[in-house]
């Protein structure tokens, strides 16, 4: 029986397109500009007899210079190793296993709790909510009977509930924090 | 020294009562847990706790982030043996001959090897906390803003450097991280700068929420994109450590250990750092290289010292200089300003008590440890089991909790949200993340050394350069990102080769 390889985890361990890295390039030397552009635009204090040396764009505006210089060595890096070439835009091969489908449902449903339940429901009830709709999307299986789906149902619902209460109960009693 | 030794009792006595050692062991516990569950990383922990524990009384606060840290920094190395999924990415490492000793049938035996090199390794930091502390402590205390911002920008650069991958992704990411830092209300006119009449944006971009949305709401993404894991052995044979695994590799220990602590003294690199170089120099002097990657006593023992001294040593800069060693001290960093301890060269003036308690919680902590490690080996196991469906939105209410509770802003959540977002990005793109957060750390204390060493100086950078520190420091840092450019290094490289050459014999 094959051995399996060693899990890779470090991010950095696949390469990626060189043009992906290209078009990585011209975002940072926008943002670059854009931020020079705003720090130019700040008041330097010299009326009130304030140093140039402590104009608050000064500083930003340096970071700013940095990321333009870095995003151009990007660039000419990725143009070297080929991101102007025909074909240099391919997408990474997909991994095994991996599905952006889960991906998009996954901050879907942590956008709706953050942005749509917090602060606008009791925050247990938004909890048990989150909770029960997350565990339910992910271990709901197409094809299945009415009775075979009651038991993820369930454990849905009592995970939910329990999970509402335990964090009310332990923050709010025991820690002493408000909760939103 | 003996009033040092004096103090140091005192500070092992005040948490002696029962009251904390409850709180030491259900910390260590959910740390280890933390560490063992596949998407949840020690900084998640210790900046998840920060927020929960900022109602405690300052010592039992710092010691429960103490012993979440030093727990979730071992717990990763039971995924890592167990599933071939490091729990965190410092125990990445550990798969290599961890998992092929438990398909070996060995489980158990590599999480005895596993415990007894990550607390061994903690140990060997402790020494290296209570000796050299003291010493770095005092020598920056001579050091003025040129030399603060030479540390501020060294640490950016070799974070950049050594993080692991693309250098140049790492440096863009520091600077990113620093601009971030000056969203907000600057220090000399409190002009709000980059806010555009945002109130909330105008009270600056906080670090625990940001933290808490890279390494929490991102990974929580990364979780649910990835397949599922399964426990692939539930048989475990004797955990309990084998006197002659510590014998017949104490060079290893030893070098690991070193290894290890000095990494993690190093700012922003941490712990998976550590592992790895401590893994690469063992199987560099071992008598059985061939072992290496199929099972190797000796390659899990060194990963396993070298990520767990590389947590006490990451707290020696934060303590002397205010600068993290890795993403865990940068968020136990933030719990220190929470709860006024000024970390940074006074500390040892103003509050030398602190120093000796820091010494005390690692080796309570470490001992809890050791108490987990040989002990909670089936409850571990039932905990890798809960399906990640039913774990991921319990993390993620976790961590809007955390965002929220410091400042009680909502905003903060929104904070945490875009950073999870970024982060996600970001890593997709291979950035790493720990030069990203270490700016957001250090863009204070970079922006008000830079300003204060130019005002002080009427303008002349020439002070930046000539000043002996400084001029280290600036050459180093100079020196690390020619490194990074290939043609650069090339050329180094042959110039090296050139001075030490063997002039040829004229015929």
């Amino acid at each position: 029986m094959p051995q399996p390889e060693p899990a890779s985890v470090l991010p950095h361990e696949e390469k990626l397109p060189p043009r992906t890295d290209l078009w990585t390039a011209a975002v940072f030397l926008a943002a670059g500009l854009a931020i020079i552009y705003a720090s130019w635009r700040m008041p330097t204090y010299r009326e009130q007899l304030g140093q140039i040396y402590t104009a608050p764009g000064l500083v930003p505006a340096l970071y700013g210079g940095v990321i333009v210089l870095l995003g151009l060595w990007l660039a000419l890096r990725s143009v070297g190793r080929g991101a102007l070439r025909a074909g240099a835009g391919g997408r990474p091969a997909p991994r095994e296993g991996y599905s952006s489908m889960r991906l998009a449902g996954a901050a879907a449903l942590c956008l709706l709790f953050a942005v749509g339940m917090v602060g606008r429901l009791p925050f247990w009830m938004a909890t048990a909510m989150f909770v029960f709709l997350f565990i339910l999307l992910f271990e709901w299986r197409g094809g299945q009977a009415w009775r075979e789906r009651a038991r993820p149902i369930v454990t849905a619902a009592l995970t939910a509930a329990g999970t509402g209460i335990a964090v009310v109960l332990v923050f709010e009693r025991v820690f002493l924090v408000r909760l939103p | 020294m003996l009033d040092g030794l004096s103090q140091l009792g005192t500070a092992f006595a005040g948490f002696m009562s029962p009251g904390t050692l409850f709180n030491v062991l259900w910390a260590t516990f959910l740390g280890i847990v933390i560490g063992a569950l596949p998407g949840l990383t020690a900084t998640m922990g210790v900046a998840l706790m920060t927020t929960l524990t900022f109602t405690m009384k300052h010592d039992q606060a710092i010691l429960v982030l103490v012993c979440i840290y030093v727990g979730a920094i071992y717990g990763g190395s039971r995924s890592a043996i167990l599933l071939n999924i490091p729990g965190t990415p410092a125990s990445a490492c550990s798969t290599l001959d961890g998992f092929p000793l438990a398909r070996q049938g060995l489980a158990g035996r590599a999480m005895g090897i596993s415990t007894t090199g990550s607390w061994l390794g903690t140990l060997f930091g402790i020494v290296c906390v209570a000796l050299f502390t003291p010493l770095l402590s005092e020598a920056a205390l001579s050091f003025q803003s040129y030399e603060f911002f030479w540390i501020g920008v060294f640490g950016i650069v070799i974070a950049g450097t050594l993080a692991g991958g693309d250098p140049l992704k790492g440096y863009i990411a520091g600077f990113l991280g620093l601009w971030i830092a000056t969203i907000g209300q600057e220090p000399h006119y409190n002009h709000q700068r980059f806010a555009y009449g945002w109130t909330d944006l105008a009270g600056g971009i906080g670090l625990l929420p940001a933290l808490v949305g890279v390494f929490g709401v991102a990974e929580v993404l990364q979780a649910m994109r990835a397949p599922a894991y399964r426990v692939t052995s539930k048989a475990v044979d004797s955990i309990f450590p084998r006197i002659a695994d510590v014998t017949k590799y104490w060079r290893t220990i030893l070098r690991s250990g070193a290894i290890g602590t000095f990494i993690g003294v190093l700012p922003g690199l941490g712990e998976d750092t550590a592992a790895w170089s401590s893994y690469a120099a063992a199987r560099r002097a071992s008598k059985e290289k061939e072992k290496f990657g199929k099972g190797s006593v000796e390659g899990l023992m060194a990963a396993e010292t070298g990520e767990s001294a590389c947590v006490p040593g990451a707290i020696i800069p934060v303590l002397t200089l205010a600068v993290p060693g890795s993403a865990p001290a940068a968020a136990l960093m933030a719990a220190m300003m929470i709860h006024d301890i000024k970390p940074g060269p006074m500390l040892m003036v103003e509050t030398p008590q602190f120093f000796y308690q820091i010494i005390a919680m690692l080796v309570i902590a470490d001992m809890a440890k050791l108490l987990f490690g040989l002990t909670l080996v089936r409850p571990l196991l039932w905990i890798l089991l809960v399906p990640r469906e039913r774990l991921m939105p319990i993390i993620f209410v976790l961590c809007t909790v955390g965002a929220f509770a410091i400042t009680q802003r909502v905003f903060d959540i929104y904070v945490m949200l875009f950073f999870g977002l970024v982060g996600f990005v970001l890593r997709e793109l291979k950035f790493p993340m720990a030069p990203l957060i270490l700016g957001l750390v250090l863009g204070e204390l970079l922006e008000q050394n830079l300003t204060r060493g130019l005002v002080i100086s009427s303008g002349d950078i020439a002070p930046f350069f000539t000043r002996p520190v400084s001029g280290v420091l600036a050459a180093i840092t100079i020196f690390s990102i020619l490194w990074s450019m290939p043609p650069a290094q090339r050329r180094i490289r042959a110039g090296i080769r050139g001075v030490f050459r063997r002039p040829q014999r004229a015929d």
